[in-house]
C-alpha cells in the first residue's frame, strides 16, 4: 500500500484522513492547528514538521486546504512539498482552488517527474465523514488510475474530467450553478412573500415543473423555514465564486449573473452572515423580509 | 354541464378549447384571427362576434390571450366581457399576465357578482394538446371548486395557491427561477467550453450533485446538441420576465438576477433571435465571450 501524506486536517480533511487510516493506509499528517494533528495521531497517523517533511515520507501527497494561496504556499513555498517529494511520487490537491493555480503546480511538479491531479470535491462535511464525496478530477489518465483506490476510499461519484485543471473548472461550474440558482430561488420566494402568497405552495407548484432543482427543493425549504445553520457557509461559497470570476476574467468569459450573486454575497458578509448557510443571501434586504 | 365561452384561440387556446369540446362542453368562441375561429367551429364550437356576446352566451368565460393589455381589452374594452356578464357567472383567465391586472379584473367582476380566477399554465403547446398543463390558480375556494372539473380537462397538476393574483405570482416566480437557471447553466457551460473542458462530461458530473436541475438536464442537453428550436420562445419568456420585474417594482422587491436575465434576453431580441428557444441565452454568452463554435 502506498504511504500517504495528508496536509490540511480541517472540517473536510480531518474525516477524509481518518477514512484513509481506517482502510489501512499509513499516514503522515500536517496542519497549522495542533489539536487537529493530535486527533489524527491518536487515530494512528504520524505527524510531520513541515510540508517538505510530509513529502519525504510519502508516495502520495494529498492537500485539502482553504484556497489557492494556501496550496501555493504548501507546495511551492519554503519547506514546501516540492522540496521533499520523490521522483515518481503522486500529488493530489483536493482543495477547491483556481484552475490556473492547479496548472501552475502541475507544471512545477512535472519538472520534478512528479505526477499531479486536481481533485476538488463536493458533498460537504457529511460526504467527507461517510466517504461519499463527489470527486471531479483533472490530470493525466495514468495518474488518475493510480489514485483511483484512494478516491474510492474518500468518495462515491468519481469522475475523470480531462486534463489538468479540468477538475477545478468543473467544480467552479458547479458553484456558479448552485449560486445563481440559489439567487433565483431567493428572488422568487421574496417576491411571493411580498405578494403574501403561501411560500410552501409556491415551492411545491414549482417543483412539479421546469423550475425544479435540488436547490429549490433543499435550500428553498431552508429559506421558508428560516433555517440558516450551515450547511455550506456563505463565506466559502463567496470564495468559490471568486474562483469562477477570476477564471472568467482569465478566459474572457463574461459571467453577469455570477458577478451579481458574488456582490450580493459581499453584502451578506458585510452584514455578518459569513458563517451562516449560503441561503442567508435571501436576508440581505431586510425591508423585504416581511415574515 | 356548464356552457363555456373561450376567448383567445392561439397556439395554446386552440388545443385547450378543443379538449373542452371533446369532453362534451358546448363552447362559444372568439378570436381576432378568423381562421383560428373557423378551425374551432369546425370542431363543434359556436362563433361569437364580440367578447360581450361570448359572455352573454356562457356561464363560464375562459380567456387565453398574450399579455395584460389584451386581457384588459377583452374585459374592459368596447363590447367587452364586462358588458355581457351576469351575476353568478365564473371568469377564468388562463393567460400569463401581471398579478396586479388579475386583481383589478377580479375587483371589477366582483362588483358585478361574478367570481374570477387567475389560472396561468405551464407546460407549453405539448401540454395544451395532451391536456397535461400545470395550472396555478388564484381566487376563492368556491370558485376554484366550481372550476376544477373544467381545469381537469386541460391540465393535470392543478394547484390552488391562494387569493386572487396568487396564481400569477406563482407563475412569475416560476419564470424567474427558470430564466435564471438557464442563465446559470449558460454561464457555467460557456466557461467550461472556453476553458477547453468537455461540456458533456461537465453536465453529467453536475447532474449528480447539488447543481442538479431540470434545466441543466434538458436545456443543458439542448446546448450540447445545438438545438435552439422552440420549445419556449425567448420573446415570450422576455414578456414574462417583464411581469416579474413589474411586480417587483410594485412591491419594492429588488430582483437583481432577473433584471440581468431580462437584459440578456433584450440583446437576443435586438439581434433577431426572439423566435429561438430560451436556451439561446447561451448563444448570446458565447458571442460575448467570442467562443469558437466547434
Amino acid at each position: 500500500m502506498d504511504r500517504i501524506g495528508f496536509i490540511g486536517l480541517g472540517i473536510m480533511g480531518g474525516p477524509m484522513a481518518k477514512n484513509l487510516l481506517k482502510v489501512g493506509y499509513s499516514l503522515t499528517v500536517l496542519d497549522i492547528n495542533p489539536q487537529s494533528v493530535d486527533e489524527l495521531v491518536k487515530a494512528g497517523a504520524t505527524s510531520a514538521e513541515d510540508p517538505c517533511d510530509v513529502a519525504r515520507e510519502s508516495d502520495i501527497v494529498i492537500t485539502m486546504l482553504p484556497d489557492s494561496p494556501d496550496v501555493e504556499k504548501v507546495v511551492l513555498g519554503e519547506e514546501g512539498v516540492i522540496q521533499g517529494i520523490k521522483e515518481g511520487a503522486l500529488f493530489i490537491d483536493m482543495s477547491t482552488i483556481a484552475p490556473a493555480m492547479s496548472i501552475k503546480i502541475y507544471e512545477a511538479l512535472q519538472d520534478k517527474n512528479v505526477q499531479s491531479l486536481d481533485a476538488p470535491v463536493s458533498g460537504g462535511y457529511m460526504g467527507a465523514e461517510n466517504g461519499t464525496l463527489s470527486i471531479m478530477i483533472g490530470g493525466d489518465r495514468t495518474a488518475f488510475d493510480r489514485a483511483f483506490p484512494v478516491f474510492q476510499t474518500l468518495g462515491k461519484n468519481i469522475v475523470y474530467m480531462g486534463e489538468t485543471g479540468a477538475g477545478q473548472v468543473t467544480k467552479t461550474c458547479n458553484q456558479i450553478i448552485v449560486g445563481v440558482t440559489l439567487q433565483a430561488v431567493s428572488e422568487a420566494l421574496t417576491l411571493a412573500k411580498a405578494a403574501e402568497v403561501d411560500l410552501n405552495k409556491v415551492r411545491q407548484a414549482l417543483l412539479g415543473g421546469f423550475a425544479q432543482s435540488k436547490v429549490l427543493d433543499h435550500q428553498g425549504e431552508r429559506i421558508i423555514e428560516g433555517n440558516f445553520e450551515p450547511g455550506f457557509k456563505l463565506k466559502l461559497h463567496r470564495k468559490d465564486l471568486n474562483i469562477s470570476l477570476e477564471t472568467g476574467k482569465e478566459q474572457q468569459v463574461p459571467l453577469p449573473c455570477t458577478a451579481i450573486v458574488a456582490q450580493l454575497m459581499d453584502a451578506g458578509m458585510a452584514q455578518g452572515f459569513g458563517e451562516s448557510d449560503h441561503t442567508t443571501i435571501t436576508k440581505i434586504f431586510k425591508s423585504t423580509d416581511r415574515a | 354541464m356548464e356552457k363555456i365561452g373561450f376567448i383567445g384561440l392561439g397556439i395554446m387556446g386552440n388545443p385547450m378549447s378543443k379538449n373542452l369540446i371533446n369532453a362534451g362542453y358546448s363552447l362559444t368562441v372568439y378570436d381576432i384571427n378568423k381562421e383560428s375561429v373557423s378551425d374551432v367551429v369546425k370542431a363543434g364550437a359556436t362563433a361569437a362576434k364580440t367578447c360581450k356576446e361570448v359572455a352573454e352566451q356562457s356561464e363560464v368565460v375562459i380567456t387565453m390571450v398574450p399579455d395584460s393589455p389584451e386581457v384588459e381589452e377583452v374585459v374592459y374594452g368596447e363590447q367587452g366581457v364586462l358588458e355581457g356578464v351576469k351575476s353568478g357567472m365564473l371568469f377564468i383567465d388562463m393567460s400569463t399576465i401581471a398579478p396586479a391586472t388579475s386583481q383589478k379584473v377580479y375587483q371589477s367582476l366582483q362588483e358585478k357578482g361574478v367570481e374570477a380566477l387567475d389560472a396561468p399554465v405551464s407546460g407549453g403547446q405539448v401540454g395544451a394538446e395532451a391536456g397535461t398543463l400545470s395550472i396555478m390558480v388564484g381566487g376563492s375556494d368556491a370558485a376554484f371548486k366550481r372550476a376544477l372539473p373544467i381545469l381537469e380537462v386541460m391540465g393535470k397538476n392543478i394547484v390552488h395557491i391562494g387569493d386572487a393574483g396568487a396564481g400569477q405570482v406563482t407563475k412569475a416566480c416560476n419564470q424567474v427561477v427558470v430564466g435564471m437557471t438557464i442563465q446559470a447553466v449558460a454561464e457555467a457551460l460557456t466557461l467550461a467550453k472556453k476553458s477547453g473542458v468537455n461540456v458533456e462530461k461537465v453536465r453529467e458530473a453536475l447532474l449528480g450533485g447539488f447543481a442538479q436541475s431540470r434545466i441543466l438536464d434538458l436545456h443543458g442537453q439542448r446546448v450540447i446538441d445545438r438545438n435552439f428550436e422552440p420549445g419556449f420562445k425567448v420573446k415570450l419568456h422576455r414578456k414574462d420576465m417583464n411581469i416579474a420585474l413589474q411586480t417587483g417594482r410594485d412591491l419594492s422587491v429588488p430582483l437583481h438576477g432577473s433584471a440581468i436575465v431580462a437584459a440578456q434576453m433584450d440583446a437576443l431580441l435586438a439581434q433577431g433571435d426572439g423566435e429561438l428557444d430560451h436556451s439561446a441565452l447561451v448563444l448570446l454568452l458565447e458571442q460575448m465571450a467570442n467562443v469558437a463554435e466547434k
